[in-house]
C-alpha cells in the first residue's frame, strides 16, 4: 500500500508537471490551428490592395492571404471611469486569425462591432470614437458609433496584454473586431498569410519552415509591396497627366471664350464708332437744315427727333459696351489665377510623388504577436522548473520504496525462511515480493500518472488562464513520458526490491527463521565529549544515541526534510528574485520618472519645451548595436549620453556589491552585468560594437554595473563625437516629472510636444512587469503544496517505520508510565532535531537548487538577481516545521493506540 | 485487616467483530502486602488478562479491582498511567530493555520518572549486575537481561512487582536464579510480588497460590509448606 501511494504520488507529480507544458502548447495549438493563426504578418507603408492579396496567395505552399486593416483608436466605452480607452481596431476576418463567438453573432452591418470577452462589455453595448482621435483614424472610420453584437476570443490575443500604442496611456486596453463596410478605406494595412503546414507551434520543426520561408518571403513581399507602390504611383501620375490635360483644356476652352468676347468688344467698339459717324453726319444734315429750314420746320424738328433717339441709343451702347468690357478684364484674371492655381496644384502632386519613398515592408512571424511570445516564455518557465522539481520526488519515492520493501522483507523473514526450508527457490521468493512490489509500482503508476496529468496540468492553466483567453484544456496524453513514468517507477520497486531481497536471501533457511537479533545498541561519537555529554538531560542523551545509531533513518530524514527545505526555499527564492527585480530596477537604479525618445532633428526645440515642462532631464543618443564577441554579435543597447555628470540624478550606477562605479571617461564604457555574465565581457577588456552601417566603437570596459531589464552599454557623448567624428544628435532623454502627482497629464502634455515619439513613464512599466510576474504567485503556491507532500511523505513514512521498529520500546515506556505527553516527546523528539538537521542540509541545497532554476528560467532581456531575501528562509523553515509538527500530530494519535499488553507479550 | 490487592467479580470481555471472548469471567481474589503470590493456569486461563488488568495496561469490563484501597477499575487513562508510574513495577517474559540503552541507563529511565526512585547503581548492584552496569541488552545473556528488568522494576520502588512469565526465555538454572532474586526481594524489602506462570512447580515457593481456569480463580490458597527455590525443580 505504501508502495503503491509513493509510486502514485511521485508519478501523479513528475507526470503531472512534465505534462503540463506540452499540454498548454497542445491546447493553444488546437486553438490557433482552428481559428488558422497567421504565420506572417506583412505589413507595408503603402498598404496593400486586392491584387497584392491575389499575389500573395499564388506563392507557393500559402493556404491563405487576406489583406486586413488594423489600427488604433481611442474610443468612449460604457461604464468606464477613464473617458478614453485605446481599442485596437481590426476587420473582421474571413479566413485567418478566427474569432471564436462566446456569445452574440458577429456584426452583419459597418455599425455593428465584435469585442474582447470577458472584459466588461455587454451585447448591446455602444462604443464611440472620440473626436480627440488623429484626423486620418476619423476619415477611416466612417461610423462614429457602434454597438456590441458579439463577445469573442481572438487567436491574435491570446494574452491579457495587448501591447503598447502611441495613443491615450501607451496601453492597449482591448480589441474590437469591426465589419468591412465600417472602414472607409481602398486599403489594406496588412496582410495576413497563412501557410499549408500542419506544424506544432513553437517546435523546431515549424521553427525551420519559417526559418526556410524568410529570406525567400522578404523579398516576395518587398516585391509585392513595390509592384503595389508603382501601380498607386502610376494611378497618381495618370491622375496629374488626366488633370494636365483637363487644364489644357480648360485653358483653351477659356482663352477661346476670352478671345470671343475680347472680339464681340471690338466688333462692338466698332460698330458704335460707326454709329457715332452716322450720327455725326446726321446732326451735321440737322444742322444744314436747321440753318436753311429754320428749326420750326417739321422736316427739323422730325430730324432732331430721330436724331436724339438715335444718339440716347448709342450713349446706351457705349455704356454697355463698357461694361463688357470690365467683365472681360475680370474673367480674364479669374482665368489666369485659376490656371495658376491648377499648375501649383499639379506641381504639388507630382512633387508628393516624387518625394515618396519606395515602402518599407515589415515581414512579421508569429513572434512578433506579443500572446504569443508570451505563451511561449511562460509555458517554458513551466518546462523548465518541471525539470528539476519531479527529480526530487523520484528521488523520494525511490527512498520510500526502499524502506517500505525492506522493512516488508524483514516482517516477512520468518516466512522467507520458511519457504526456503520447504525448498523454494531464491528465484520464486524474490519472485513473490517481485510480483507484490511491481503490481504495486504499475497500479501505482497508472492511477498517479493519469490523475497527475489530469490535475497538474488543469491547476497550472487554472492559473495561467487569468492571463490568458480561457480556453478548456483538453487532455494531452504523452507516450513518451508514460513509458518513462513507468520504466522509472518499476526500476524503484523492483530494484529495491531485490536489493533488500538479496540482503535476506544470503542467510540460511535457519538463521532466517529466528527472529533478527535487535540493533544492538553502542555509544556513539558525542558521548566521547563529557563536556558536553554531561551536561544534556538523561531523556535527551538517549534521542541523541537513537539519531546517530539509525543512520540510513538519519540521512533519509534530513535528505526528505532537507528537500522539502530546499523546494521551499527555492520557491520562495524564485519569487524574491523575480518579484524583487522590477523594484529594484526602477526604484533602486534606474530612478528616472520616465524617458522620452524623439526626432533627432527636432531635438533643440524639444529640450526647450522639456527643460520647461519637467524637474530635470538628460539627453542622450540611443541605438541598437552590435557587440562582437567570439565571432559572433549580439545585439545590445548603447546610450551615449550627452552631460554625463547629470545621468546620476536619472541612473545610479553601481556595482553587484552595491558599490557606486566612476563614470566612463573618454574612450571608456560601462557594461550591464546581463552583458558581462552571458557574454565573458570583463572590467579592462576592450570591446568592440558596431551598427547597421558598418561603424565601429572600441571601448575599455571599466565597469560592470547592476541593470535586470536590456543588455545596456553606457559611454559619454564625447567618446561618441570622438569615434565617430560627428557631434552627437540626441534621440532620447530621460526626465523626472514636476510633480509626482499627475503623472499622466504631464505625460501626455510632454507626448503633445512636437517631434516627440513615445513617453515611457516608468512607474507603469514598473507595475506591469510586477504585474506580470505575479502569476509566479502560484509557481510558488504550487512549490510550497509539492514541498509540503514531500515532507509528509517522508516524515510520515519514516515516523511510521521508526514507530513499527520500536513498537516494543515505545510499548515498554508506556508501561513504565510516561504520560501520553512524554511518550510521543521520547519519540518524537528525533523528528524534531532532525528536522533542524534537515533545514541546514535544506540551506545547503537550496541556494544552489535556486541558482539552477533561476538560470534556466533566463530571459534575455530581463537579468534577474539570484537573491533569497532572509525572510524567505525563515518562511520556509517555518513551513518545514510546521510540516513536521502536523505529522508529528498524526503520530501521536498513533502512539497513543499503541497497545502495550499487545506489542510485550510476545517477540514478532 | 483489609487485602492489598483485591479483584472482586471481574470480568472482561474482548469484541473481535461478531464473536465475544470473555478473558475473565468473574475473577475473584485478593493478595496481602508483603505476599510474594503466584498465579498459575494453562494458556487461555485468563492469567495475563489479569496482569494486564492489575498492571493498568487493560481495563475491565465489570466488577472492581482495589490496590491498596484505591479503585483502579474507575481510573481514567492518564490516572491510570500516573498509577503505573508509581505504584507498578513490570518484569516480562522477554525483558523488553531498550536495546539502544546501557543496563544502567535502562534503570535509570524508569528511575527519572518516579517519585522516590532508588538509586539506580545501587538496585543494579543488589541484584548482582555491579559489573555489567555500562554494557547494552545485547552484550548480556538472558538471565542478565532479566536482572536489568527486575532492577528496573525495583528502582521505580513500586507498591507492587508483576512478573509475567519472567522464566519463560530463560534456562533451568537462570530461571531458578531469577526466582530466588525475586523472593529475596519479597522477603528483604517487604515489597508485594505476583508472578505469573503456566509453570504450577514454581508455585511451590509461593505464600500465596491462585489458580485461574477458564477466565475465573479455581483455587485460591496461602501455601503452608514454602519450599526455597533451590530445591524447587521441573
Amino acid at each position: 500500500m505504501a508502495i503503491l501511494a509513493i509510486i502514485a504520488l511521485g508519478v501523479g507529480f513528475f507526470a503531472g508537471v512534465r505534462d503540463t507544458t506540452p499540454a498548454m502548447v497542445n491546447m493553444m495549438n488546437i486553438f490557433l490551428r482552428e481559428n488558422n493563426f497567421y504565420d506572417y504578418r506583412i505589413i507595408s507603408t503603402s498598404g496593400w490592395n486586392d491584387d497584392s492579396v491575389n499575389e500573395f496567395s499564388q506563392q507557393p505552399y500559402v493556404q491563405y492571404a487576406e489583406g486586413s486593416i488594423s489600427l488604433d483608436a481611442l474610443y468612449c466605452v460604457p461604464r468606464r471611469s477613464i473617458d478614453e480607452t485605446v481599442l485596437k481596431t481590426h476587420m473582421l476576418p474571413e479566413n485567418i486569425n478566427g474569432i471564436r463567438v462566446v456569445e452574440g453573432t458577429l456584426p452583419a452591418k459597418a455599425d455593428e462591432c465584435a469585442i474582447e470577452h470577458n472584459k466588461g462589455y455587454k451585447i448591446g453595448d455602444k462604443i464611440r470614437v472620440t473626436d480627440t482621435n488623429e484626423t486620418e483614424t476619423l476619415e477611416i472610420l466612417g461610423n462614429s458609433e457602434y454597438t456590441v453584437t458579439a463577445l469573442v476570443m481572438s487567436s491574435c490575443y491570446i494574452n491579457h496584454e495587448k501591447g503598447t500604442t502611441p495613443l491615450g496611456n501607451g496601453t492597449l486596453d482591448s480589441f474590437v473586431y469591426l465589419h468591412k463596410d465600417a472602414f472607409d478605406t481602398e486599403y489594406y494595412t496588412e496582410i495576413y498569410v497563412r501557410f499549408d503546414n500542419d506544424y506544432t507551434m513553437y517546435s523546431e520543426e515549424y521553427d525551420e519552415f519559417m526559418e526556410n520561408r524568410s529570406d525567400e518571403w522578404e523579398t516576395i513581399s518587398e516585391d509585392i509591396a513595390l509592384k503595389h507602390h508603382n501601380s498607386l504611383m502610376d494611378d497618381a501620375k495618370a491622375e496629374i497627366a488626366d488633370a494636365k490635360a483637363e487644364l489644357e483644356d480648360k485653358r483653351a476652352e477659356g482663352q477661346g471664350e476670352l478671345d470671343k468676347s475680347a472680339k464681340d468688344i471690338a466688333d462692338g467698339k466698332k460698330q458704335l464708332a460707326d454709329t457715332k459717324a452716322e450720327l455725326d453726319s446726321a446732326k451735321a444734315d440737322l444742322d444744314m437744315l436747321k440753318a436753311f429750314m429754320g428749326d420750326s420746320s417739321p422736316q427739323y424738328t422730325e430730324g432732331m427727333a430721330q436724331y436724339e433717339q438715335g444718339l440716347a441709343e448709342y450713349e446706351k451702347a457705349v455704356a454697355d459696351l463698357e461694361k463688357g468690357e470690365k467683365e472681360y478684364n475680370d474673367g480674364l484674371a479669374e482665368f489666369n489665377e485659376k490656371i495658376a492655381e491648377g499648375e501649383k496644384e499639379i506641381a504639388d502632386a507630382e512633387k508628393k510623388i516624387n518625394d515618396t519613398k519606395s515602402p518599407s515592408v515589415y515581414l512579421l512571424d508569429r513572434n512578433t504577436n506579443i500572446g504569443y511570445a508570451l505563451f511561449e516564455n511562460d509555458s517554458e518557465i513551466v518546462e523548465q522548473v518541471a525539470k528539476v522539481f519531479p527529480i526530487f520526488f523520484i528521488l523520494v519515492a525511490a527512498l520510500v520504496c526502499m524502506t517500505t520493501m525492506s522493512r516488508m522483507v524483514e516482517e516477512q523473514r520468518t516466512q522467507i525462511g520458511i519457504l526456503k526450508a520447504i525448498g523454494y527457490s531464491e528465484a520464486s521468493i524474490m519472485g513473490k515480493f517481485m510480483f507484490y512490489s511491481c503490481s504495486a509500482a504499475i497500479i501505482g503508476c497508472v492511477l498517479g500518472f493519469f490523475v497527475g496529468t489530469r490535475l497538474f496540468p488543469e491547476i497550472i492553466w487554472m492559473t495561467y488562464k487569468l492571463m490568458y483567453i480561457p480556453l478548456e484544456m483538453p487532455y494531452y496524453f504523452d507516450r513518451e513520458l508514460a513509458t518513462a513514468a513507468l520504466a522509472v517507477s518499476l526500476l524503484c520497486s523492483a530494484g529495491t526490491t531485490w536489493i533488500s531481497c538479496r540482503v535476506e536471501l544470503k542467510e540460511t533457511a535457519a538463521s532466517l527463521m529466528r527472529p533478527k537479533a535487535p540493533k544492538a545498541g553502542k555509544r556513539v561519537l558525542p558521548e566521547y565529549i563529557p563536556f558536553l555529554w554531561n551536561r544534556l538531560k538523561f531523556l535527551h542523551k538517549v534521542s541523541i544515541r537513537n539519531i546517530f545509531r539509525y543512520k540510513g533513518r538519519f540521512f533519509m530524514m534530513v535528505i526528505g526534510i532537507g528537500g522539502c527545505m530546499a523546494l521551499l526555499l527555492t520557491g520562495f527564492g524564485i519569487k524574491d528574485s523575480i518579484a524583487g527585480f522590477a523594484d529594484t530596477q526602477f526604484n533602486e537604479i534606474q530612478t528616472a520618472d520616465g524617458a522620452v525618445s524623439f526626432e533627432t532633428d527636432k531635438a533643440d526645440s524639444i529640450r526647450d519645451a522639456l527643460s520647461e515642462k519637467t524637474n530635470g532631464f538628460v539627453m542622450m543618443r540611443h541605438g541598437s548595436w552590435d557587440l562582437l564577441y567570439d565571432n559572433r554579435v549580439k545585439s545590445i543597447e548603447l546610450d551615449a549620453v550627452e552631460n554625463y555628470d547629470d545621468i546620476s540624478q536619472f541612473m545610479v550606477f553601481r556595482n553587484m556589491e552595491k558599490n557606486p562605479i566612476a563614470p566612463p571617461e573618454l574612450n571608456e564604457a560601462l557594461v550591464s552585468h546581463s552583458i558581462s555574465e552571458r557574454y565573458g565581457v570583463e572590467i579592462g577588456e576592450e570591446i568592440t560594437l558596431r551598427d547597421a552601417d558598418m561603424r565601429e566603437l572600441h571601448l575599455k570596459v571599466t565597469g560592470v554595473f547592476e541593470n535586470h531589464a536590456y543588455n545596456l552599454i553606457y559611454i559619454s557623448g564625447d567618446t561618441y563625437e570622438n569615434q565617430l567624428g560627428k557631434s552627437l544628435t540626441p534621440n532620447k532623454a530621460f526626465i523626472n516629472f514636476n510633480d509626482s502627482e499627475n503623472i499622466n497629464s504631464q505625460s501626455s502634455a510632454i507626448n503633445s510636444i512636437d517631434g516627440v515619439i513615445s513617453v515611457e513613464k516608468f512607474a507603469d512599466t514598473r507595475d506591469r512587469m510586477a504585474d506580470m510576474m505575479s502569476s509566479l504567485d502560484y509557481i510558488v503556491l504550487l512549490v510550497i503544496v509539492c514541498a509540503a507532500a514531500l515532507a509528509f511523505i517522508v516524515i510520515y513514512n519514516l515516523t511510521n517505520i521508526n514507530i513499527t521498529e520500536r513498537i516494543r520500546e515505545i510499548a515498554t515506556i508506556k508501561v513504565l508510565g510516561f504520560f501520553r505527553r512524554e511518550t510521543s516527546a521520547y519519540v518524537l523528539r528525533e523528528n524534531i532535531a532532525l528536522t533542524f538537521f534537515g533545514i541546514l542540509a535544506g540551506v545547503a541545497i537550496g541556494i544552489p537548487l535556486h541558482s539552477f532554476v533561476m538560470s534556466q528560467i533566463k530571459v534575455d532581456i530581463v537579468d534577474f538577481s539570484t537573491v533569497i531575501f532572509p525572510q524567505s528562509f525563515l518562511y520556509s523553515a517555518v513551513l518545514t516545521l510546521l510540516f513536521n509538527f502536523i505529522v508529528n500530530l498524526f503520530m501521536e494519535v498513533k502512539l497513543e493506540k499503541i497497545n502495550m499488553a499487545e506489542s510485550l507479550k510476545s517477540v514478532d | 485487616m483489609a487485602a492489598f490487592v483485591e479483584f472482586k467479580d471481574v470480568k472482561k470481555t474482548y469484541k473481535t467483530g461478531e464473536t465475544e471472548i470473555n478473558a475473565l469471567n468473574g475473577a475473584d481474589f485478593e493478595i496481602n502486602k508483603g505476599e510474594f503470590c503466584v498465579i498459575v493456569g494453562a494458556s487461555g486461563a485468563g492469567k495475563t488478562t489479569i496482569l494486564n488488568i492489575l498492571g493498568g495496561m487493560d481495563t475491565l469490563t465489570s466488577g472492581s479491582v482495589i490496590l491498596d484501597g484505591t479503585d483502579i477499575s474507575k481510573m481514567s487513562k492518564k490516572q491510570l498511567t500516573a498509577y503505573r508510574r508509581y505504584d507498578i513495577g513490570f518484569v516480562f517474559q522477554f525483558y523488553n530493555l531498550v536495546q539502544n540503552l546501557t543496563a544502567l541507563e535502562n534503570v535509570e529511565l524508569a528511575a527519572q520518572i518516579c517519585r522516590e526512585p532508588l538509586d539506580a547503581a545501587e538496585v543494579l548492584k543488589q541484584v548482582g549486575l555491579e559489573e555489567r552496569m555500562k554494557n547494552f541488552p545485547a552484550q548480556l545473556s538472558g538471565g542478565e537481561q532479566q536482572r536489568v528488568a527486575i532492577a528496573r522494576a525495583l528502582a521505580k520502588n513500586p507498591k507492587l512487582l508483576l512478573c509475567d512469565e519472567p522464566t519463560g526465555a530463560l534456562d533451568y538454572n537462570t530461571g531458578k536464579a531469577v526466582l530466588k532474586l525475586l523472593q529475596d526481594t519479597c522477603r528483604k524489602t517487604g515489597m508485594t510480588v505476583v508472578v505469573i506462570t503456566h509453570n504450577s512447580a514454581i508455585s511451590a515457593m509461593a505464600d500465596r497460590i491462585i489458580k485461574v481456569k477458564n477466565g475465573k480463580v479455581s483455587n485460591m490458597r496461602l501455601n503452608d509448606n514454602i519450599v526455597d527455590v533451590a530445591d524447587i525443580e521441573w
